[in-house]
Formats: structure tokens, sequence, C-alpha cells
């Protein structure tokens, strides 16, 4: 048979049999949909956090109290700082401000701007900030989510924190903080340290952690070891736990996924394998009549193989473009909350598009293979069965 | 039906091209950077986990309580099943 005829038959049998391809289709393209989304969302979200721990310090230092976190003297700087090889010492206060009319939660953090270093960093962030007005009276920048949860609430201008003390503090709403930034500082609070402490009730000398940096690497073991034996009630955090705990969270999430993938792949294969081994199936009939007027096994295979491997690639194709469209244009609506979560504010993030190209091919791998093996084992069958009997 | 098939193969590579567009095009830059910015300032990169108030929000810095039961993790910590 020439190329030419062959070509014919095929988008034939493809166009005139669509309503018998198209169910295939639609369960192909949702199978692969969704997990290219789960893949996609998962490899944005843990590129663009990589990238991020870029500018985090090598380790975070905090006091330990009854085996929980406790406030962290700052007397503890200077001693860090004397330790050989440590740079970029830096006190961190932030926590967690319970919301609790509505159970929502923000992250207050507070920045010592009497740091040049940080006011740089301010300045950067947000162009055009008057520092000065900003630090005259009672002020804080806020995350795109925590601006719209306020805003609900009727808190435009201002928001009144409740202080362990009892009393009240109103702080302004200065400014919002780029919705680029969503990823991190969606429920962002930022103010001066001063501010930050008496909403959290901190005494003066105390913050929550302290971060630095140890630019040679082949140190870190041993700086780890000189910090406990300097304080006992200390937990040290190494920059390499926290890229293994991303790793681990969204690679289990994303591996749900796989596992159900796997279950729905083996279902879905098991019917279509039924389908072509059925006795009275129409594919028996239509091998058969090929094999009478005169098709070769090989033909009759190379017809099948050729046929499904349309199938494949378009509900490939559609599946991988639409998980596309999905998660890095309409910002994976639903989905993400299984990612970012959505028990407390809802955050707004656009994924930075990230496509691991090996991922794919082996989705299309261990999608294909199966998949042919599912319509050409029983077309095989069925070819090498005398044509008579087969149309019976 | 030679027609219909190759208006089919040339509506895929259409939709396969806006996504290589799409893909090549983004700007990058400005969201990485901006992140950056965030985290340069406050020292804080774990992603805003919209979590209850008695799951971490940092991840690694917070422990984990719950009010019905306290020694229950979170399960997305999975801290019994991936070695810390």
């Amino acid at each position: 048979m020439s190329n030419n005829a062959f070509f014919h038959l095929l988008t034939l049998l493809l166009f005139k049999q669509r309503s018998k391809h198209i169910g295939a289709v639609l369960i192909s393209v949702i199978i692969i949909f969704l997990l290219s989304a789960v893949l996609f969302l998962s490899s944005s979200i843990q590129h663009t956090l990589y990238e991020i721990l870029k500018k985090q310090g090598d380790f975070t230092v905090t006091r330990i109290q009854a085996g929980k976190p406790a406030n962290t003297p700052t007397d503890w700087i200077n001693k860090i700082l004397e330790i050989e090889g440590v740079t970029d010492v830096a006190p961190r206060v932030y926590g967690r401000y319970f919301f609790a009319p509505r159970e929502n939660s923000f992250l207050v953090v507070g920045i010592d701007f009497f740091d040049p270093q940080n006011t740089q960093n301010l300045q950067r962030l947000i162009e055009g900030i008057d520092l000065k007005r900003f630090l005259l009276g009672d002020n804080m920048i806020v995350g795109e989510g925590v601006k719209k949860f306020l805003q609900s609430h009727y808190f435009t201008k201002d928001f009144t924190f409740k202080m362990p003390s009892g009393d009240f503090k109103k702080v302004d709403i200065y400014q919002t903080l780029p919705k680029e930034s969503n990823l991190i500082a969606n429920d962002m609070i930022v103010m001066p340290i001063h501010l930050a402490r008496e909403i959290f009730g901190l005494d003066e000398n105390e913050v929550t952690d302290i971060t630095f940096n140890v630019p040679n690497k082949a140190e870190w073991d041993n700086i780890v070891t000189k910090l406990h034996l300097l304080f006992y009630d200390v937990r040290v955090i190494e920059k390499r736990e926290i890229k293994k705990a991303y790793r681990n969270l969204y690679n289990y999430k994303g591996g749900l996924f796989l596992i159900l993938y796997l279950i729905t792949l083996v279902t879905f294969m098991l019917i279509l394998y039924q389908r072509y081994a059925m006795v009275y199936s129409t594919e028996r009939k239509e091998i058969g009549i090929l094999r009478a007027v005169g098709w070769s096994i090989k033909d009759v295979l190379k017809l099948k193989l050729y046929e499904n491997l349309v199938i494949v690639t378009v509900s490939f194709v559609l599946g991988v473009v639409l998980a596309y469209f999905y998660v890095f244009i309409l910002g994976a609506p639903l989905l993400k909350n299984i990612f970012l979560g959505g028990a407390n504010l809802a955050n707004d993030v656009a994924f930075v598009p990230v496509i691991e190209f090996g991922i794919l091919s082996s989705i299309f791998l261990f999608y294909t293979v199966p998949f042919l093996a599912a319509v050409l084992i029983p077309a095989w069958k069925i070819a090498v069965t005398p044509p008579k009997e087969a149309m019976l | 039906m030679t027609r219909a098939f190759l208006t089919l193969v040339a509506l895929l590579m259409l939709l396969t091209g806006v996504v290589v567009g799409h893909y090549w095009l983004y700007d990058r830059a400005t969201p990485l950077k901006r992140l950056g910015q965030i985290a340069a300032l406050t020292q804080i990169v774990s992603p805003a986990l919209s979590v209850t108030h008695a799951e971490p929000r940092v991840l690694l810095y917070e422990a984990a309580s719950n009010p019905a039961y306290p020694q229950l993790q979170p399960i997305n910590r999975m801290d019994f099943v991936y070695e810390q």
C-alpha cells in the first residue's frame, strides 16, 4: 500500500470514527492536564523559593525553652560576632498577630530602620517611599492580602492592635507591598522594630531570632559545634535544612497526585484493553475485514499504532497547553490552595513559568507506552486469528 | 479528511507556539527581584502559607499545635515520613 493511501485511510478512520476516539481523548486530556498542572505548580513554587533562599542568612539561631522557641537575648549577637568566620549578623523580630473576630492571622515583621542596609532594601522594594514620613509616626506597610482583608473589615486607613498588656495600639497603613512579592509577603505587615516589639510585648533586649552568614561552607559544621558550646539552650537552623523542608513539602504534595495519576492511568488502560479485547467489539470486526482484504498483520498493527499515536499526541499537547494556561495565566484557581493553603487570607499569586522538560517527557512516555500496549496487544491477538473467526 | 487532519496539526502547533512564546517572553526578572528584595529586607523566605493559627506559617521556625490533639502533626508536615 502506498504511503498516501495509508495516510488517507488513517485520517479517514480518525475522523469518521471520531465519536469512538473522542472519549479516549477527553479522558486522556483530563488526566494529563491534572498531572501537568500539579507538576507545573510544584516546580514553579520550588524554583522561586530556591531563588529567594539565596537571600536568607546561612544560619538562624533561636533560644529554646521547654523544647519550644523562646525570645532570644540581644547580647547573643555580640557573642556570635566574636566567632571567627561569621558575617552579616542580623536580629529578627517577627510573629503572628491573631485577629480573633475572624480567626485570621498576619505575620508582623519588625525591621531596624536605623540600619542603613535595611533602609536601602526598603527603598529598593518600594521606589519613591518617603522614609522620613514613614518613620515619623506609627506606620506600617502591609501585604496585598492584608490590605484586602483590612479593607473588607473597614480598616481602610489604620488598624488597632491589641497588645499583651491589654492596651490598644493604632498603627496607620502607610503603603502596600508590591503585588509581585505576594508569594512570601501576602499576609505580611512590615513595621519599625520598636513597634513590633511593643505589639508582641518583647523587651528592648529581646529578639525573635538571629540570622548570620558563614561564607566558607567548609566551616559550617564547625560553627554549629561552636554555637552549641557557647549556648546550651540554642536551636541552630541551617539554610540547607530549610531547602530540604521545601523540597519535602512540595514533593510530598506532588507525590500524592502522582499516586492518584497512577491509579487513574491503570484504570483507564484496563478500560481500553477491555474495549479492544471484547468478543463482539467493532475493532474486532474492523481488523477482521482488513485481514480478509489482504492486509498483513504488520500492516494492521502499523495502522493501529499510528492511529493511537495521533490520539495520544493530540491528548498530550492539549492537556499540557491547558495546564499551562490554567497555572501560569489563570493563576491555578482552587489547585493553588493545595500548595499554599486556603485557611487564612486569600493569596493572589502570579506563578513564574517553570517547565521541567524531563518531567514532561516522562509523562509522555509513561502515558504513551501503557496506552499503546493496551491497544496493540489485543489488536495483535485479533490480527493473528483467522479473519473468519475474528468477524464472528 | 487529510485536510481536516492537517488543520488539527496546525491548530495544535499554534497552541504550542503560543505557550512557547509566553514562556520565553515572560518577565521573570521583576517578580524574582521583588521577592528577593522583600527577603533581603525581612530575612523571611517562607512562602505565605494560608494556614490556620495552629499551623506553622514560617516553616521550621514555628511549632505546630492543635488544640484538640496537641500531638497531631498537620498532614502537610509529614515529619514521620521524611527524615528531617
